[in-house]
């Protein structure tokens, strides 16, 4: 009978359950690993958050000149040689510089529309756009100044009286990220990253040289069965820990949270369990921890560098961009900044959740390719 | 004729072209203590490995109550406890919980508090592996290996490094666990432990089993090859002494 039951599924569900559990209440035992899953991402945010208060010297700004006049032509060269403006190569359409305004790529947009500069009875006329999003207010008042005086320069040669060139400054509806919203969902990668990966890969070859895993071993205890009760743990100290940093975020940076906390909360669920496949993948094959150290650099340093961690990707080349969207963590950061600053659902996400789904299918298989007890 | 648990047939391993274990034979009774005795690297390990399913068998067979050992790891290890040569439980784990996981891993639900009283462990129960002495340690993982009954229970080397104190309770542990019908199979390097506790030992040699018998039989085998040694006058001997002066501590903690 005690045969019968051990091989039903809620019996092995059971397994899972109770190494989850007590493994959880070790974690809590241990305060290097409360420092790392807790303390140490919050330490990154701490830092990275004041740094990111600081404003920036030169703006960045996408040029839209729609007109043909001589006028706008000397201006917008004239633009790109002035400091101050950091013209955005690549951005050519109205189109294209909305989406970066809203993505926070860019700080404004100046916009010459048709017949700007035409010389209507002998005086330059015609009104330059500003647009900026609600959180670039400030660098937006200080561009158009800038604007208007360089206006009133040009304008001066034709006539003492009168200011016929105009900038007009427009609000753009689309709520814009700042750019403390890339680095706090960099920050939340990084705390993926840090626990996800360096955990198993310190704590398997460990409880291997202990011979923990040798005598689970002699057990009918399935790898998978390990593997899964991994990943309760983790997508629970996960989520506990990057709850942690938000609050934190809110309330000391004024992080604004405009999407869905529970789809926030799924979607990072599943962002944990990708990224602890790797940690699996690693630790399970690791003999000792020396075997695996230089494998896993290997591995989470380029993560830490390329996927929008520490630099926003939009800073990189067009084509680093294209190869580093394909990389696991990429998506995952995307998709929560998404998620948690302009408000998508996991139906806008498709692209994200695809490429999470290939790499979760091809990690998992590795992990449980490569792993063994002893 | 007493139901035989464990068979082995012709079983073979190499490694690197060298035999480890080469095509042996033997049968363990239910309820018997068997001993395999022999010099490091005769394949003892390795011999028990491979019937615990922790090593893949080259040649030959092993089954377990007529389950395939090879073809059937996962059942055969829900009938196997195992104890290895040194021990190893994660830390900052209590016993009741550890004891809870590998019941787990068994598809079982205990209460752990029986267990532990079972072996004088009950006060220890909120206790972690490494607050252990070694003998403690050793009983607790016998515990941890018997959580789930199984038919058989491997040790290997269980008393290496353990005090004559400890030694003697595993003993004494041992013993209970063949009363309960468990069939026992162990290494050791001690043959008073083997003369003690087994029914029937086989020694190996360079992977071969070269004897196979109860430990009386050998020795009467041995003295009719006209072997004698000189009488011993002694009718006690230091370790007697030892135990006398301190104690079973065991005995009354239990």
């Amino acid at each position: 009978m005690s045969k019968h039951r051990s091989d039903s599924w809620q019996i092995k569900l059971y397994t899972v359950w109770v190494f989850f559990v007590v493994n959880l209440r070790r974690l809590f035992r241990d305060r290097v690993a409360l420092f790392f899953t807790f303390l140490f991402p919050l330490i990154f945010l701490f830092v990275f958050g004041s740094l990111s208060n600081t404003g920036s010297l030169n703006f960045r700004v996408a040029l839209i000149n729609d007109s043909r006049t001589p006028l706008a032509q000397l201006y917008s060269t004239n633009l790109r040689k002035d400091k101050t403006f950091n013209i955005q190569s690549g951005v050519s359409t109205l189109a294209q510089a909305d989406s970066s305004l809203s993505r926070g790529e860019i700080d404004v947009i100046i916009e010459l529309p048709k017949g700007f500069g035409q010389i209507i009875n002998g005086l330059p006329t015609g009104n330059a756009i500003l647009r900026y999003s609600g959180s670039n207010q400030q660098e937006a008042q200080a561009l158009a100044s800038i604007m208007q005086s360089q206006f009133s320069a040009i304008t001066s040669h034709f006539t003492k009286s009168g200011q016929t060139l105009k900038v007009i400054t427009k609000q753009s509806d689309a709520h814009s990220l700042t750019s403390f919203d890339y680095t706090f969902t960099g920050l939340l990668g990084f705390a993926i990253l840090g626990t996800g990966i360096f955990g198993p890969m310190s704590v398997f070859p460990e409880l291997k040289k202990m011979g923990v895993l040798r005598r689970l071993h002699t057990t009918p205890l399935r790898v998978w069965q390990f593997f899964m009760s991994n990943m309760l743990g983790q997508a629970v100290t996960g989520l506990m820990s990057l709850g942690l940093m938000m609050v934190v975020a809110v309330e000391l940076y004024h992080l604004k949270i405009v999407g869905d906390l529970a789809t926030l909360a799924l979607y990072l669920i599943l962002g944990i369990i990708l990224i602890l496949g790797i940690g699996l993948a690693l630790g399970g094959w690791a003999k000792n921890e020396r075997q695996v150290a230089p494998l896993g650099n290997i591995i989470v340093f380029p993560m830490m560098f390329l996927t929008g961690v520490f630099f926003p990707r939009y800073l990189m080349p067009q084509w680093l961009q294209s190869i580093t969207n394909y990389m696991p963590l990429t998506p995952v950061i995307d998709g929560a900044r998404m998620i948690l600053t302009q408000g998508k659902s996991l139906l806008d996400l498709g692209p994200q959740l695809a490429v999470m789904g290939v790499w979760l299918v091809i990690i998992y298989a590795v992990a449980f390719r490569v792993f063994r007890w002893e | 004729m007493p139901e035989i648990i464990v068979k082995v047939k012709d079983l073979s391993k190499s490694y690197n072209g060298i035999k480890a274990v080469d095509a042996i034979s033997f049968s363990v009774y239910k309820g018997e203590v068997f001993g395999i005795l022999g010099p490091n690297g005769a394949g003892k390990t390795t011999t028990l490995e491979m019937i615990e399913t922790l090593r893949e068998i080259d040649h030959g067979s092993a089954t377990i109550t007529n389950i395939d050992v090879a073809t059937n790891p996962y059942k055969i290890r829900s009938l196997i406890g195992v104890q290895p040569q040194s021990p190893g439980f994660q830390d900052r784990t209590k016993l009741t919980e550890i004891i809870q996981m590998f019941a787990a891993a068994y598809g079982e639900r205990v209460n752990p508090r029986t267990f532990l009283n079972e072996v004088g462990l009950g006060e220890k129960a909120n206790a972690f592996v490494e607050q252990l002495s070694g003998g403690q340690k050793q009983r607790f993982s016998i515990v941890t290996a018997l959580v789930h009954n199984p038919k058989v229970f491997f040790l290997d080397e269980p008393t290496t490094g353990l005090d004559p104190q400890a030694r003697r309770n595993l003993w004494n542990l041992i013993t209970e666990v063949k009363a309960r019908g468990i069939s026992v199979i162990l290494t050791t390097h001690y043959m008073e432990e083997a003369q003690i506790l087994c029914d029937r030992v086989a020694i190996m040699d360079s992977g071969r089993i070269i004897a196979l018998d109860t430990p009386n039989k050998l020795i009467e085998a041995l003295l009719k090859r006209g072997f004698s040694k000189p009488p011993i006058e002694n009718k006690a001997n230091l370790e007697d002494v030892y135990i006398d002066l301190t104690g079973k501590k065991f005995k009354s903690e239990a």
